[in-house]
């Protein structure tokens, strides 16, 4: 490995941990469109900036940039607070007219600003390594490293200092509200540090990929586990994977670097959208099939209980009147036998004591709607599946 | 004994893993003025949404007239919670109550002249006829149940189920909906009502449901409309002061 | 190049008439269906599919070699088709929620696109340059045949739209309803869908992937401002659409070094931000101006209120008091009393006013009617 290579893999890694951490709070707060739009909304930031200072790696230009992100939010919040229109359409208005004044601007001073619309949406983490930070002569490394270093640790910094605040107000807005934490400054911090991240990784990996990397890490987290410290870590540790293994993917394809990155996350979340042991694809059709068979077989328990007429216990009855299938019905009435939970004598179903006792606890979790019940019902759900 | 308009047969319906409604027999008779009651979460609006088949249940049958409810929809009107439309959609009262010709219009067919008729009718039956060419969202939340009354009457059906009808509207609106509710009852229509407020159950309807999760008791109220069942339904003890 | 010469250019330049066509059909077929879009409240979808189609259009190329744009166009449809089903399972059957599924598709959808597309840029075919004009569109590369094709979706989708016009209004507005009437809504709703998804990836070709979501959701959102019946809205957006790329296109034929996408997108964002503030009804100024008259109005009755009271007092209305009375209640100003006097309710002498009879009259009127709206 060059060493161009492993800053290459050292800025991706980064610009994936500075992503990762307002992306997990913006999936949280229902909030990843706002990440697309800053995205390109900071196209004029950009321009703009670039013509004052002429240099695209400027502290002043990312500051600059990412107040139009501040902006983009403002007026989207403010036209949906006009109820004119409802809420997404704010958003999907608000971003690609802004956009649209950035491409015009590039393309009437094309001569002027060495700015390409292409390398804004796409970045060129290829060509990182090549502008270098030189203090005094001395090389200390690509500019673009340091810059999104530095982003990372104040990200850091803020995050590890308001990171109750943060929770709060982002499971219980009215609860922040009251403990005296002002949710509108959370989100406007919140929203700046992504503006600010965004300008910083665009340059490297380009608007889109910023987007993949907040959205898609936290994304998948999200289906492994619910505790935010979790979540957090997850997303960081998928953002670093993908940007490693992107890196190697684009090196044997001899592609875009981030196209290469987001494939990987895309592949990593499809993975994780299918296999999570709870709530993947997979887990969740398997269970809502268990549910469905374990629902019919207390519909039918309780059918028995409610009903001492023998035609309503009738073995027929059950493909008549409760209007299922023959297989349904089958397996129904074969995991309640192999349960011990009914008699059939001459095609009339009856409850066993055992029966009785079960759907009596039944009833009462479902008429009581309490949660403390649930347990144990979990159990009894689970006698069933062996 | 009345011809039976509504029989449900073990009826039982579940979100995900959550029972929401377990096995619910239910005969409802022809020209009955019913009210569904019982807690939040007990599974009222769930109940007539899965008759009407906008929910599919997990088990149990719904007959109309004998007949499955499929082959019988035209009998059937529907009044939906005033809340489950964007009222900002740029129609007018008219359009909306018009919609419930499209039915029996069917496919393509574009409503005419007669449907038109029926449509100024209904409004006018439930006082909003001066307010027909007015955008929607420029009514009032009483107007609009209203118009959601008016398009379930052009339906001109014999079973009406209503979702809260009488769910944050004025004082003006519930008189016309409780006179609407008697003229169809006197024109033998049968129909059935969620309702949220207890006190104005014997008054205002003579078959009530009570409901939750399964079905509690259900019959003429003047026979069952009594403490024990609302403590069963409720299930604190639950008293309520009803108006000899 | 002054207007009328451009005009004329219109008409001749073979080049310039079938990008101002093209662009305008695009324009109107987007803003007709954006319309369902915007009701819909599925806004950012079209955002979604526009960059989903991208590795579509890649793929496409892969497979079939060639640039023939309607194989791509094909690949592109089947693509953002796929991005669509997608966002809906992904909203549907885990807790992510529908932005969380609509920005992944997208960011992920179109990485990968790119990731196709500097790869195909690589490969020895001469044939690849020109892919990444989907990204943000060539006007200029419209042809005839391109125009044709466009002209006839949008002839279909006219057709559809008036064939089930009362099923697509009343879906809609309330889609549990439409079912009790016994429509099949699962059909209604992939025909509307279908139909978004054939009309962002048309237009992906001339507006691109980034700024298709603009030309659907600008031309409805400012039509929904003007009018209060779907049918005009419709009718409105697709004029509005029509518009903003005819303008759009001869801007930035007019200009050197300007790509016709963004320029439509602000024009109709232009057509937008007019409509937000200048339409009667709903309309920031109007809204304003009625909310500060009617303020005014208030204080007006106010006063004259408060003024009855005193004058209720005594036994003749036309009593005199002096102004220091008034100077402790809130709603008066020397202005509003004049506007009193200009309207004859209120007389002024020196420092004395007076009720008029036409003044006590309005003043217990104005009382009566707010009690009996009351109820």
């Amino acid at each position: 490995m060059s060493n161009a290579q492993i800053e290459i893999q050292l800025i991706a890694c980064i610009v994936a941990i500075a992503c990762a951490i307002p992306g997990t709070f913006l999936v949280l707060r229902k909030m990843a469109m706002i990440s697309d739009a800053i995205s390109h909304s900071i196209l004029p930031g950009i321009v703009v900036g670039f013509f004052i200072t002429q240099d695209l790696n400027s502290p002043l230009l990312i500051l600059l940039a990412a107040f139009t992100g501040i902006i983009t939010v403002v007026l989207v919040e403010y036209i949906q607070k006009t109820g004119l229109v409802k809420e997404d359409t704010a958003i999907g208005l608000v971003f690609p007219t802004l956009f649209s004044i950035g491409v015009i601007l590039i393309a009437k001073n094309a001569n002027d600003v060495h700015l390409d619309v292409d390398a804004v949406l796409l970045g060129e983490l290829a060509f990182a390594p090549f502008d270098r930070l030189r203090i005094s002569g001395v090389d200390v490394g690509p500019k673009s490293l340091w810059i999104i270093g530095s982003i990372l640790l104040i990200t850091l910094g803020l995050l590890i200092a308001f990171f109750k605040e943060l929770k709060i107000s982002t499971f219980d807005k009215g609860l922040a509200a009251s403990l005296g934490f002002s949710p509108i400054i959370i989100h406007y911090g919140l929203m700046t540090v992504s503006s600010i991240t965004t300008v910083g990784a665009f340059d490297a990996v380009g608007a889109i990929l910023v987007v993949a990397l907040m959205i898609a890490p936290a994304a998948s987290a999200y289906l492994l586990t619910t505790d935010l410290k979790l979540m957090i870590i997850y997303s960081i540790c998928f953002g670093v994977f993908s940007a490693i293994s992107g890196y190697w993917l684009a090196h044997g394809l001899d592609a875009s670097i981030a196209g290469s990155i987001t494939t990987m996350l895309g592949i990593l979340f499809l993975v994780i959208y299918l296999f999570a042991p709870n709530k993947g694809i997979i887990a969740i059709l398997y269970r809502e099939k268990q549910q469905r068979t374990e629902v019919s077989l207390l519909t039918f328990l309780l059918h028995l209980k409610n009903h001492k007429e023998i035609e309503e216990r009738h073995v027929n009855h059950l493909n008549e009147h409760i209007n299922w299938q023959k297989v349904r019905s089958k397996t129904v009435l074969d995991l309640a036998l192999k349960n011990n939970m009914i008699s059939i004598d001459k095609n009339i179903v009856s409850l066993t004591a055992k029966g009785d006792e079960f759907t009596s606890q039944a009833i009462d979790y479902i008429i009581t709607n309490e949660d403390t019940q649930i347990e144990d019902m979990k159990d009894d759900f689970f006698l069933f599946r062996g | 004994m009345n011809k039976i308009a509504v029989k449900v047969d073990d009826l039982t319906v579940a979100y995900n893993y959550k029972p929401v409604l377990w096995d619910i027999d239910l005969e409802i008779p022809e020209g009955v003025l019913m009210a569904i009651v019982g807690p939040n979460g007990a599974g009222k609006s769930t109940l007539i949404k899965s008759i009407l088949g906008i929910l599919k249940p997990i088990a149990g049958s719904v007959s109309i007239y004998g007949k499955s409810y499929k082959k019988q929809r035209s009998l059937v009107a529907y009044v939906p919670q005033k809340g489950s439309v964007d009222w900002d959609f740029p129609t007018t009262a008219l359009d909306v109550v018009m919609m419930g010709t499209y039915g029996s219009l069917g496919w393509i067919k574009r409503p005419g002249i007669k449907e038109k008729k029926s449509a100024l009718e209904a409004l006018e039956k439930v006082g909003m006829l001066p307010f027909k060419n007015r955008q929607i969202s420029q009514l009032s939340g009483g107007q609009q149940q209203r118009i959601f009354l008016a398009r379930a009457l052009v339906q001109n059906a014999s079973i009406y189920f209503m979702d809260e009808p009488f769910q944050g509207v004025d004082a003006t609106t519930e008189i016309a909906i409780i006179n609407i509710l008697k003229e169809l009852r006197k024109a033998n229509k049968t129909v059935i009502v969620v309702h949220h407020d207890l006190q104005t159950v014997p008054e205002y309807f003579d078959w009530v449901t009570f409901l939750n999760v399964k079905k509690i008791a259900t019959g003429p109220v003047k026979d069952i409309f009594n403490d024990d069942n609302l403590t069963k339904t409720y299930g604190i003890n639950y008293k309520v002061s009803i108006q000899e | 190049m002054d207007v009328t010469e451009y005009i004329k250019l219109v008409f001749t330049d073979y080049t310039l008439r079938t990008i101002t066509l093209g662009t305008a059909v695009l324009g109107a077929v987007c803003g007709m269906l954006g319309s369902f879009a915007v009701l819909r409240k599925q806004s950012l979808l079209g955002d979604a599919i526009s960059h989903a189609a991208l590795p579509g259009i890649a793929i496409a190329f892969l497979i079939s070699g060639a640039k023939d744009s309607n194989v791509l166009l094909l690949g592109a449809l089947v693509s953002g088709l796929i991005g669509t089903f997608w966002i809906r399972g992904i909203i549907t059957k885990t807790h992510l929620k529908a932005d969380t599924a609509l920005g992944l598709i997208l960011s992920l959808f179109f990485g990968f696109g790119m990731l196709l597309l500097t790869f195909i840029q690589k490969q020895p075919n001469a044939n690849q340059a020109g892919l990444d004009k989907y990204l943000f569109g060539q006007a200029a590369t419209l042809v005839e045949s391109d125009v044709w094709l466009m002209a006839t979706v949008t002839g279909i989708c006219f057709v559809v739209l008036m064939l089930f016009w009362k099923e697509f209004k009343i879906l809609l507005f309330d889609a549990d309803y439409t079912k009790t009437l016994g429509f099949n809504t699962k059909f209604i709703d992939i025909l509307i869908t279908t139909f978004i998804v054939l009309a962002i990836v048309l237009g992906l070709q001339t507006v691109g992937v980034v700024l298709m979501s603009a030309m659907l959701l600008a031309p409805a959102a400012a039509a929904r401002q003007w009018t209060n019946s779907l049918g005009i809205m419709i009718i409105l957006a697709a004029i509005f659409g029509a518009f903003s790329g005819v303008f759009g296109t001869a801007i930035s034929a007019s200009q050197n070094n300007l790509s016709t996408g963004p320029i439509i997108v602000i024009i109709a964002g232009i057509f937008v931000i007019i409509s937000f503030i200048f339409s009667p009804n709903r309309g920031l100024l109007f809204k304003q101006i009625r909310f500060i008259k009617n303020r005014r109005d208030l204080q007006l009755n106010k006063t004259l209120a408060f003024m009855h009271q005193i004058a209720k007092t005594h036994e003749s209305i036309s009593h005199p008091h002096t102004v220091k009375i008034l100077n402790n209640f809130q709603g008066y100003t020397r202005s509003t009393l004049q506007q009193l006097v200009n309207k004859n309710y209120v007389k002024l002498e020196g420092n004395m006013w007076s009720l008029t009879e036409e003044g006590f009259t309005k003043a217990s009127n104005l009382y009566n009617q707010q009690t009996s709206d009351n109820e």
